[in-house]
């Protein structure tokens, strides 16, 4: 028993050292925990793959988050402390690519595809429709 | 040993492949049906070629034979067995093998069952499916060698990633997603086939059904699986992240999907020829895409990628399938013609057409997100991040008009439609409006509730045509209503299947909008034998324990659901001394070939959704932090997904009427 209490006590040390993120306190604000999840929900997590920083628990995600709360704390806007990481980090950081520039290439092309198709279709439709036929084709029960 | 005789596998797979493309291709050529023959035999020696390497590695793996690279690499000996096993697809050099293996597999089953027939397209099409395994086979010749050698062999290999060791899922999803990806290879192969030798009817869609249908299902499941890993394993209590591994598997299955639509539109109005055929040239060339996105490293960094000769060998594959489709397309553009015509307007093939083109934006959205940080690194040196706010934005209006008009599909028949078919909308309207007044009373709001609305309208409309059906034959053959939606299905079982598939559709929808929407996520430092609430759940936290495993360190966290008024009645009772309903154990695994350990997160479903626990840290004092999430209709995504791909199995299950 004494063995394995070690043992807990050496992995939770592993442990803490890892996920090393900060005990929340029980009571807080809400609103606050709101606040941080949204902006870092924004975020990339620098050090992971495809994760951002609201969901990563990664060590270094964790300490973004606790800074993200520091600076809500300080009572600092949503949009300078996005700011802030974009200066750090810069705009590869945002998850959401920026509306500008080459982005807005990105933004833009779906919307561009869907009209083209559309179109496309439309045009396939009217050049294709012969109202009259009703070949053998149109039965409502058919089965391949 | 075992390196040389897998070696000598491949490589006489490589030659089995050369021969049988050549006797297939002349055979064709100077009508030699002794030649082509040959080339069926040769497809067979493919086949037991690249088992027999598939073999080889398997014994390394299991035997640990650390002589062998990719074994060292990726295993030691404390994996158990099951990973020992699937550490065949652990890796790189495993997962080509692999492909290599389902892509013989699937060559073999042609060569035999069409053995003799279709003499025109499948000598044709076998000679497609050789080149492509050549490629693979070429690979494993040269940079992606499953069986290059260590001298000395270390003592002790280094070890499967632990995500990949940390769940039986993994032994199940990359072989129905491999299946899938790879089984496109074949309605592709005859497609080409067609194009080439000029049987340009409809006569290889046909052939082609099954194995199209089977593809797209296996692939389902295999995203579905992923899904499911993802949730069980990495913690964050998510399943979709749109990371690129994930985009790259679900691009192939949208495009066959709307190939599986389009092609009744051709079968029905000899309409949409040219279409079908780019489409399905699409879903394979995409296949191919996705196994170069996550099997080249380009994803780690551009730069990453040309370390190895794996991602420009790719790339020229990639550019040479797309060449040689497009050609093969283009020549024969004006031969493959439209005969039919559409009889009205506002139909069922119309409303197919507009699901064609609501699909494919969905995906080329995808292509486009996933892409631009790649080109935007190698063309502008920008690096950009394109995250799940942008996929999000712009796939679920795209989802909810896919589901407007699949439901509306549904209640129109083929051809112009009738008077009174109106009248099939106002069942399934009044059903899902009363439904969505229970949702807007119970709390439901604003986008969600719009989204809920046309989900449930989009499944209703799916009960209705069940309903209306087994009404109709009841009434006709004077059959009970339960036996008559039997009769109905096996009766017509393709089109109730793709029914049934839409119903499946519309729970793994619902399930993604309630668990974006009505997720709760909090962490809670706690002592043990501590309570504390999260919304829905009563919880204790009874201690934890630490575990050895051969391959790990388990510490694990004992947390009980209490029932969720066990302190309300009797506010003096001590929380230890409530009976718990349950007890889960969230845990951190310390794995030797990492660093860090791993949260291991513990996971309660019932039909309304989710309480899913993840232990963050552990204190010298016995005080855990724990992340609770409760995520409403979690499993209906499982359930649905699942579903969706039983009813594309069930549709081509052989049977009297197939």
């Amino acid at each position: 028993m004494a063995g394995t209490a070690r043992l807990a006590g050496l992995f939770a040390v592993i442990v803490l050292v890892a996920a090393a993120s900060p005990a929340p306190a029980l009571a807080r604000s809400s609103g606050l925990d709101e606040q941080v999840r949204a902006i870092a929900s924004r975020l990339r997590c620098p050090v992971c793959q495809n994760e951002s920083v609201a969901d990563s628990p990664s060590e270094l995600a964790a300490q973004m988050r606790a800074l993200i709360r520091t600076k809500l704390e300080e009572g600092e806007s949503t949009e300078t402390i996005v700011a802030y990481f974009i200066s750090r980090y810069g705009e590869w950081i945002l998850l959401d690519p920026p509306r500008q520039g080459l982005g807005w290439v990105l933004w833009s092309a779906p919307a561009v595809i869907l009209v083209v198709g559309l179109a496309a279709a439309v045009r396939f439709i009217r050049r294709r429709v012969r109202p009259a036929s009703t070949e053998a084709g149109a039965r409502e029960d058919w089965d391949g | 040993m075992i390196s040389i005789l897998g070696s000598t596998a491949i490589a006489a797979a490589a030659v089995s492949s050369l021969a049988g493309l050549i006797f297939l291709l002349r055979g064709r050529g100077r009508g030699d049906q002794r030649l082509i023959d040959r080339g069926h035999r040769a497809v067979i020696a493919l086949f037991v070629a690249v088992t027999a390497a598939v073999v080889a590695l398997e014994v390394a793996l299991i035997g640990v034979d650390f002589s062998v690279r990719y074994v060292a690499a990726n295993i030691n000996r404390a994996t158990p067995l099951l990973f020992r096993i699937i550490g065949l697809w652990g890796a790189l050099e495993g997962s080509i093998l692999l492909w290599a293996w389902v892509l013989a597999g699937y060559a073999a089953l042609v060569a035999v069952r069409y053995r003799g027939r279709h003499q025109e397209t499948v000598p044709l099409a076998l000679a497609v499916l050789l080149g492509i395994t050549s490629f693979f086979l070429l690979l494993m010749l040269g940079p992606a060698n499953p069986f290059g050698r260590l001298s000395p062999a270390p003592p002790d290999g280094r070890g499967l990633n632990p995500l990949l060791a940390n769940h039986p899922l993994m032994a199940v999803h990359p072989p129905f997603l491999y299946l899938g990806y790879v089984g496109f290879a074949v309605p592709y192969a005859f497609a080409v086939a067609a194009l080439l030798s000029r049987t340009l009817r409809d006569e290889w869609m046909t052939v082609t059904r099954r194995w199209t249908v089977a593809a797209w299902s296996f692939l389902g499941v295999g995203i579905i699986l992923g899904a499911w890993w993802s949730y069980e394993v990495l913690g964050w209590g998510g399943y979709w992240a749109w990371d690129p591994v994930e985009n790259a598997a679900f691009m192939p299955w949208l495009v066959a999907t709307a190939f599986l639509h389009s092609v009744m539109v051709q079968e029905r109005r000899q309409l949409l020829r040219l279409w079908n055929h780019a489409l399905i040239i699409v879903t394979f060339l995409l296949t191919i895409f996705g196994t170069f996105l996550t099997r080249s490293g380009i994803l780690g960094s551009v730069h990453d990628f040309t370390q190895s000769l794996i991602g420009p060998l790719f790339l020229i594959f990639i550019g040479a399938v797309l060449v040689f489709s497009v050609g093969v397309l283009l020549l024969r553009r004006d031969e493959v013609r439209d005969t039919g015509s559409l009889p009205a307007y506002v139909s069922r093939e119309s409303l197919f057409l507009l699901n064609n083109v609501v699909l494919l934006a969905i995906a080329a959205t995808i292509f486009v997100g996933t892409t631009f940080p790649l080109l935007a690194e190698a063309v502008a040196g920008v690096k950009l991040t394109v995250g799940p706010p942008f996929f999000n934005r712009l796939t679920v209006p795209l989802a909810m008009a896919l589901l407007v008009l699949m439901a509306t599909a549904t209640l129109l028949p083929w051809g112009p439609a009738p008077r009174g078919a109106l009248r099939r909308f106002v069942g399934p309207g009044l059903l899902s409006a009363a439904l969505v007044a229970v949702l807007s009373v119970a709390g439901v709001r604003g986008l969600t509730l719009g989204a809920l609305a046309v989900i449930i309208f989009a499944a209703a409309a799916q009960l209705a045509e069940f309903h209306r059906g087994a009404r109709a034959m009841g009434r006709a053959e004077g059959r009970p209503y339960p036996l008559a939606l039997v009769a109905l299905f096996s009766a017509n079982r393709r089109r109730y299947a793709g029914y049934l598939a839409h119903l499946g559709l519309a729970l793994v929808l619902a399930g993604v909008a309630a668990s974006s929407a009505y997720r709760t996520e909090s962490d809670h430092t706690v002592s043990r034998g501590e309570a504390f609430s999260v919304p829905g759940y009563l919880l204790r936290y009874d201690g934890a324990a630490l575990s050895r495993h051969p391959d790990k360190l388990v510490v694990a966290a004992a947390v009980s659901i209490l029932p969720p008024t066990a302190l309300e009645a009797v506010p003096s009772r001590p929380a230890a001394a409530v009976p718990a309903l349950a007890t889960l154990y969230p845990s951190e695994r310390l794995y030797p070939q990492q660093r860090t350990p791993i949260p291991t997160p513990a996971v309660r479903s019932t039909w309304r959704g989710d309480l899913y626990l993840v232990l963050l840290a552990v204190g010298p004092d016995g005080a855990v932090v724990l992340k609770v999430i409760t995520n409403p209709l979690v499993p209906w995504i499982w359930t649905g997904g699942l579903l969706m791909a039983l009813a594309g199995l069930i549709s081509i299950w052989p049977g009297r009427r197939g």
